[in-house]
């Protein structure tokens, strides 16, 4: 390592290329790790785990038992016989908190610009924010049915809407400003198993329902404006230039085709002002198979009716992930399979994710890096780590006794957190130490001295 | 009824290249004394590179979706399909049946345009009545021809479905049974790939060697190097 670092001074190494390649072979070696542990409080699965975005610090654990904790990851409450760091949690907040949670807890998240607060969501129908240092629930809101998922935009500068899908057929905003509801999202025929906000725009929504179907949704505007079809695909990573010509050739342009599996406006509409973007709509299409809509209705040319039963899954959508630059999406469903999504074009990029079982009556959390390509998926009792362009696997995590639910990577420190239904939070990191030996030897001097007659010829 | 090996080297080459993860099996076309020829490729699914894509453009490949698993698709050379659906029509010509103009309109209406796996209702009804007046009779007949499916999952929409090819896709299924269970029931679940290549499958009329390489693809099965050569195992988990 440090005749790379020498070759970064010197300018025959690229500074990026330095930290990728660190990354990368650091991202090779993980494992169990043998020098962190965390001790989880919970007497029921884990169902949500999240590290805080401001400082990447506080881990936040959301369980079955109705319980919610805190972790500090990077500071540790004590040492367990001098080499593996134990971190207790801060604080619990359980059933017997007089504003806890009844039931289960299925997502917990930090609030997004700071961690004052966090949001929780559960099956007792309610999502609550809580005070972090005062441990109270400062707002309260009551859903009709059991709320399977929570999220907050991470980029939003003009609004904190909490998208929330639950087993009613609507995803609902919650507004932490007012206090209310300020949108109602229909359009699924299921309940919402997975939400995700965009990374790129702080008013596209994505949502995954029990229906196999990922909607689009821009909260400025009504209705949504994709559904991702699974038969529609394109080549790979970017669309080939064959894609765009008209398939008028083949049909008769007297034709006027009726319902078809999809409609989609392109991207240019986003960036453009809200105001314009209707006129423009008709006339820069690129996939021109679609007339004005089904014959039925009338339907605004911006929306996808909910008649539109495209699904991207044959069974539900159990997990949604977008890539930091915000030009691809990763979904799971409970048909097994892991679909890698080009949100521009609205396509399924094919990538052919090796076997894997993944479980059916839970939403899964997953994680998706587009610079390392890596995705992580908890599949059954392990988590599997797959290439995001070949879909090969790249490794199985094996250390849960039972079903993993959560898993969330640490992208500063390399660091991997899956929880399970056995309890327990475990964390995987490098087996290369990030620091060299040296620095360790005065806190480890104890028990290198007594090793230290254990020789023989 | 034997399997003959038949494809051009190079969309073989090409398939095998550009590696896919699904089951294709590609349909030479019926001769008269019944002789389904097959080819068998197990690669992944290749929709991904132009090639494939403008072969389906060109309307040399016209691409099914099997109903015998969740991924498995058919690739069938369009003068193959044309002449297997040809062979079909002439088995409802001989019973005399009304309405067998539809199958005209479907040839060149719904075939040139549709190129993909299945197609809803209202659109199969607005290209067929390019030809004539369409009613419900006409659709019963395309499906009991075989040449459309219902779907189960939407009742509006249909499968295109390649006629005749029952007991391929019987053997398929029941062939992929009875490989697994051939490998479960041993005590270590794996045995070496030789002498399992020269067994024979009682079920099925597919060879050996196909069925193998469609399970292992589908990662049901996973082949490992050992010093004593290849090894077949079942994949758990």
């Amino acid at each position: 390592m440090w005749k790379e670092v020498r070759d970064r001074e010197t300018g025959t190494l690229l500074p990026l290329s330095l930290v990728r390649r660190l990354r990368s072979r650091r991202l090779a070696a993980l494992q169990l790790s043998n020098r962190k542990e965390i001790v989880s409080p919970h007497h029921g699965a884990v169902n949500s785990l999240q590290v805080d975005l401001t400082e990447g610090r506080y881990l936040l654990s959301g369980a079955s038992d109705g319980s919610a904790a805190v972790y500090d990851i990077q500071h540790t409450t004590d040492y367990d016989g001098g080499l593996i760091a134990k971190h207790k949690n801060l604080f619990v907040v359980d059933k017997q908190h007089n504003h806890g949670h009844k039931f289960a807890i299925s997502t917990a998240i930090w609030y997004p610009i700071d961690t004052g607060l966090f949001i929780t969501g559960s099956f007792d129908h309610h999502v609550k924010v809580w005070d972090t240092n005062m441990i109270q629930v400062v707002m309260d809101f009551k859903m009709p049915g059991k709320v399977y998922g929570t999220a907050m935009s991470s980029i939003a500068t003009a609004h904190m809407l909490i998208a929330t899908g639950s087993a009613d057929v609507q995803v609902r905003l919650c507004d932490i400003a007012s206090g209310a509801f300020t949108h109602t999202l229909s359009g699924h025929r299921d309940g919402v198993m997975s939400l995700e906000w965009s990374t790129s725009s702080e008013w596209i929504l994505m949502t995954g329902g029990c229906d196999g179907a990922i909607r689009f949704w821009d909260i400025r505007r009504a209705g949504c404006f994709c559904v991702l079809d699974q038969s529609r695909s394109q080549l790979g990573r970017r669309p080939p230039f064959s894609q765009g010509t008209p398939k008028r050739d083949f049909i008769a342009s007297t034709v006027s085709t009726g319902k078809s599996s999809f409609e989609k406006t392109p991207v240019s509409q986003k960036r453009m002002p809200v105001g314009n973007g209707k006129k423009q709509l008709t006339t820069s299409r690129k996939n021109q198979n679609v007339s004005g809509g089904p014959s039925t209705q009338r339907l605004h040319p911006g929306m996808s009716s909910s008649h539109n039963r495209a699904t991207a899954h044959y069974g539900a959508v159990t997990g949604l992930r977008a890539t930091s630059d915000g030009m691809y999406l990763l979904s799971s469903g409970s048909d097994s399979r892991l679909r890698l999504w080009d949100i521009e074009s609205g396509c399924n990029t094919l990538v052919n994710f090796e076997a894997m079982r993944l479980q059916t009556s839970k939403a899964i959390q997953l994680a998706a890096f587009q610079d390392s390509s890596l995705v992580f998926v908890p599949s059954m009792a392990s988590v599997k780590a797959y290439d995001m362009w070949s879909g090969t696997n790249l490794g199985t995590f094996r250390g849960h006794y039972e079903l993993v639910n959560c898993c969330y990577f640490n992208l500063q420190d390399q660091e991997l957190y899956t929880g399970s239904n056995d309890r327990q939070i475990l964390v995987w990191s490098p087996s290369i130490p990030a620091v060299t030996v040296m620095e360790e030897d005065d806190k480890k001097g104890q028990t290198l001295s007594t090793d230290r007659d254990n020789w023989s010829d | 009824m034997h399997i003959i090996f038949f494809l051009s080297h190079v969309l073989l080459s090409f398939l095998i290249l550009y590696k896919v993860s699904v089951v294709l099996v590609l349909f030479p076309p019926t001769c008269d004394s019944q002789q389904v020829a097959i080819h068998i490729v197990a690669t992944q699914y290749v929709n991904r590179t132009g090639f494939m894509g403008s072969l389906k453009k060109e309307k040399v490949l016209r691409v099914f979706k099997l109903s015998t698993g969740q991924d498995d698709h058919a690739i069938m050379f369009m003068e193959d399909y044309l002449k297997q659906m040809a062979s079909s029509v002439k088995r409802f010509e001989k019973e005399k049946q009304h309405d067998l103009e539809v199958f005209e309109w479907f040839k060149t209406y719904v075939m040139e345009s549709k190129l993909d796996v299945c197609i809803a209702h209202q659109e199969l009804c607005s290209l067929l009545s390019h030809g004539g007046e369409v009613t419900d009779r006409h659709v019963t007949l395309l499906i009991s021809a075989g040449l459309l499916t219902r779907q189960l999952i939407d009742p509006n929409m249909y499968w295109f479905a390649i006629p005749n090819i029952g007991s391929i896709l019987k053997g398929l299924s029941q062939g992929r049974k009875e490989l697994l269970s051939l490998l479960n029931r041993r005590k270590y679940k794996e045995m070496p790939l030789a002498p399992l290549e020269k067994k024979r499958l009682r079920l099925s009329p597919l060879d050996m060697r196909f069925h193998l390489r469609d399970l292992i693809g589908s990662g049901h099965l996973k082949s490992l190097q050992t010093p004593a050569g290849i090894i077949v195992r079942v994949a758990k988990d």
